[in-house]
């Protein structure tokens, strides 16, 4: 087993208990040692993989980057509604690709995982893998695959705003990984 | 107050019913696939809903977190299955 | 409380009915899986925070925000995979003909 950092076992130990008195409920006392005995050895057990850091600080600013994309999720399931609910289906479904300069792999999966998110865009792939004969263009180190169905969805990324957001959340890290 | 809940139950039940309608008839195995997670997202609500009007939510809301994990995996290896396979 | 709950229960059925009918008309996967992540998304965010609203504040509220949290991150994942396993094994997006 590989060295253990201290740090990461107490705040690995702590997640775990509160899940177990968030799923438990009950505050007897054999309820509490019993989860934290558990707890503290599944941390035990499970500290020789991923040995990163959590970055509070980082979390906080995706914390407060969540009311826009709440914002964000309503005016487009809006949108959508309005193009299901219309008789004449005035849709028009496009894959396009949208390039973007995070270079940080948690920027990007916030990214994708955010468009997905939204009603009306759909990240259908990720850079480095197979794209079909359709778009047959040499992949750039960070592109995302999106599908949206039509070219109101697809506004926030082709004018590039969602990406300005993430990039002022992730502005100022050092990166780890 | 229950009679509206018992009543919001019966829609979702019939709203299942139009996802079971794409899992049936589906041209592609996908629609099946995306199908089916509309109705596992949907029996979810409905066991939260199922809890307020038997009063028993702190039962129900674990099996319901239960069903999430479970569709998750379901749905994870399903779809990496047939990434790998291709159209059938 | 009990009228607060009942407008957010009847917005969220709104768009979950919105998101069967987009299942049933619309014409190929990847348009459908646009309806269905408008179920997961907002219908079921106002269902069950209508949910927790006529439970009051209690110990059970925590555990409605645990499975919201839980379906608004295993959502988009089970979403792309779906997609991505079908554009891989080389499904073509529908596309309106005049285009």
């Amino acid at each position: 087993m590989r060295p253990v950092s201290s740090e990461f076992l107490v705040l690995k130990a702590t997640a775990l208990f509160v899940l177990w008195v968030l799923l438990s409920g009950s505050f007897d006392w054999i309820h509490l040692v019993l989860g934290g005995v558990l707890s503290f050895t599944v941390a035990w057990l499970n500290s020789g993989h991923s040995p990163f850091v959590p970055n509070f600080r980082l979390w906080g600013k995706i914390f407060l980057y969540l009311p826009w994309l709440f914002l964000k999720i309503v005016q487009s399931s809006l949108h959508l509604s309005k193009l299901i609910l219309n008789p004449a289906l005035p849709i028009d479904p496009r894959l396009l690709r949208v390039e973007t300069n995070l270079g940080r792999r948690a920027a990007v999966v916030l990214m994708g995982n955010s468009i997905t998110l939204t009603p009306g865009t759909i990240t259908a792939e990720i850079d480095h893998d197979v794209v079909p004969e359709a778009l047959a263009a040499e992949a750039d180190p960070d592109a995302l695959l999106v599908h949206a169905i039509d070219e109101t969805s697809a506004g926030d990324l082709t004018s590039g705003r969602l990406e300005a957001k993430i990039a002022e959340v992730f502005k100022n890290e050092e990166r780890r990984w | 107050m229950k009679i509206f809940f018992i009543c919001v139950l019966f829609i979702l039940a019939v709203l299942i019913a139009a996802y079971l309608y794409r899992v049936l008839q589906g041209p592609t195995i996908f629609d099946r696939l995306l199908g089916l997670n509309g109705i596992s997202t949907k029996a979810i609500i409905l066991l939260v809903l199922m809890g307020t009007v038997f009063e028993r939510v702190d039962m129900f809301i674990d099996i319901s977190t239960g069903y999430a994990l479970l569709n998750l995996v379901g749905a994870l290896a399903v779809a990496k299955y047939l990434e790998q396979k291709g159209l059938p | 409380m009990d009228i607060l709950s009942v407008l957010f229960i009847l917005a969220g059925l709104f768009f979950l009915i919105v998101a069967a009918i987009g299942v049933i008309r619309l014409p190929d996967v990847f348009s459908r899986a646009h309806a269905v992540s408008l179920t997961d998304s907002l219908g079921a965010f106002l269902m069950l925070v209508g949910l927790a609203l006529h439970e009051g504040l209690s110990k059970n509220n925590l555990k409605i925000i645990a499975v919201l949290a839980l379906l608004y991150i295993q959502n988009p994942v089970i979403t792309h995979a779906t997609i991505r396993a079908a554009l891989r094994s080389g499904l073509k997006p529908w596309r309106r003909e005049s285009s």
